[in-house]
């Protein structure tokens, strides 16, 4: 599962990123032909980016590529249950990433469109927000 | 490839508010230089022009404004990533004749051969042709074509009265072992790594124990 390898001190437990605003770039899409585009914010866990890879890869077989292009860099923290408020801020319990609509999540090369859409639209199902199939501006500048 | 004509309109207000206003009234704002004559603001009607740029990226278009009319190519385009809208574009001046270098989509035909997964590393090609007679696409056959094969910008035949501006030993597209099931499966990020705390080497005291 994708997490980050060394976190700086300071980063450990750190405020809980923005929801707000429109991601400002990854709006497109640049390695395959389709992408799956985020329509809504969302802190997606990294448990459901594998969650989404595994239901791509498991209907295309082969033949196919994919693109991960978002990375669970945000640690998210939480307090045990039952527990008195205080005494600090809680452990981190998730690695999420912070998607803003208009974010270009997975990517997917795969010849045979029916059934590219087909799996981006499993993988939809194991994320978060509301979601879209995009495909790639053929001749368009990214 | 096909010719376009628009009436475009000069534009007076610049600006956040003067592009909403432009947007509003169903027009997008644009700028049309080249030549090294003075950048010229102008607005294009949106549906047409939208409509023009689905015909192909390099349509070329005719536009009439302040009673004259110009050829111009796109050259860059800005998109609402959510509306998928043009915001704004960007617009060469061409003259009839001239040679221009552009990017034509690349399109593959056929199937490789069994077990083979398609790798295309260029979408488009660059290349130099006649404002007036730019290719639409360039097709590319990889009918049959085996496993670790691939084909270079070189060995691509371009359209009549094209030259190619890409590097010539640039892969197109090439064609590998496509992964197995149970390769794809495993591939994603391997370790097990669930929890942050798995991460957290660095971190030098160990949480408060909770009440």
């Amino acid at each position: 599962m994708l997490s980050p390898k060394r976190v700086q001190e300071g980063r450990r437990k750190p405020h809980k990123p923005k929801r707000r605003g429109r991601a400002k770039g990854g709006t497109s899409v640049n390695f395959g032909e389709f992408g799956i585009q985020a329509l809504e914010h969302a802190y997606v866990t990294n448990r459901q980016i594998e969650s989404a890879r595994i239901a791509i890869n498991r209907h295309i077989r082969r033949g196919g590529k994919v693109w991960i292009t978002i990375f669970p860099d945000q640690a998210l923290t939480k307090k045990p249950a039952e527990t008195r408020m205080g005494s600090g801020k809680g452990s981190p319990e998730w690695w999420v990433a912070n998607v803003k609509p208009g974010r270009v999540m997975f990517e997917l090369s795969f010849p045979d469109e029916p059934k590219a859409r087909e799996a981006l639209t499993r993988a939809m199902h194991k994320l978060p927000m509301k979601c879209r199939i995009v495909k790639r501006e053929v001749g368009e500048a990214a | 490839m096909s010719d376009v004509r628009l009436a475009a309109e000069p534009r007076t207000e610049f600006g956040k508010g003067g592009a909403r206003r432009t947007r509003r009234a169903g027009k997008i704002p644009a700028v049309l230089y080249g030549h090294g004559t003075e950048p010229v603001h102008i607005s294009l009607p949106a549906r047409e022009y939208t409509h023009a740029i689905k015909q192909g990226f390099n349509t070329l278009l005719t536009l009439e404004f302040d009673g004259k009319t110009e050829l111009a190519l796109t050259k860059a385009l800005q998109r609402d990533a959510l509306r998928l809208t043009v915001d704004h574009v960007d617009l060469i001046l061409v003259r009839r004749g001239e040679k221009v270098q552009v990017d034509v989509p690349v399109i593959l035909t056929g199937e490789a051969a069994k077990g083979g997964l398609v790798n295309q590393e260029l979408t488009t090609l660059s290349v130099e042709a006649e404002a007036t007679h730019l290719p639409e696409s360039i097709e590319v056959s990889i009918e049959g074509l085996p496993i670790g094969e691939h084909i270079a910008a070189k060995d691509v035949t371009l359209p009549k009265g094209s030259t190619l501006v890409t590097d010539a030993d640039a892969n197109v597209v090439a064609i590998m072992a496509a992964p197995t099931a149970e390769d794809m499966e495993a591939g994603g990020g391997g370790e097990e790594n669930a929890a942050p705390e798995a991460a957290e080497t660095e971190a030098e005291e160990a949480e408060p124990a909770a009440e």
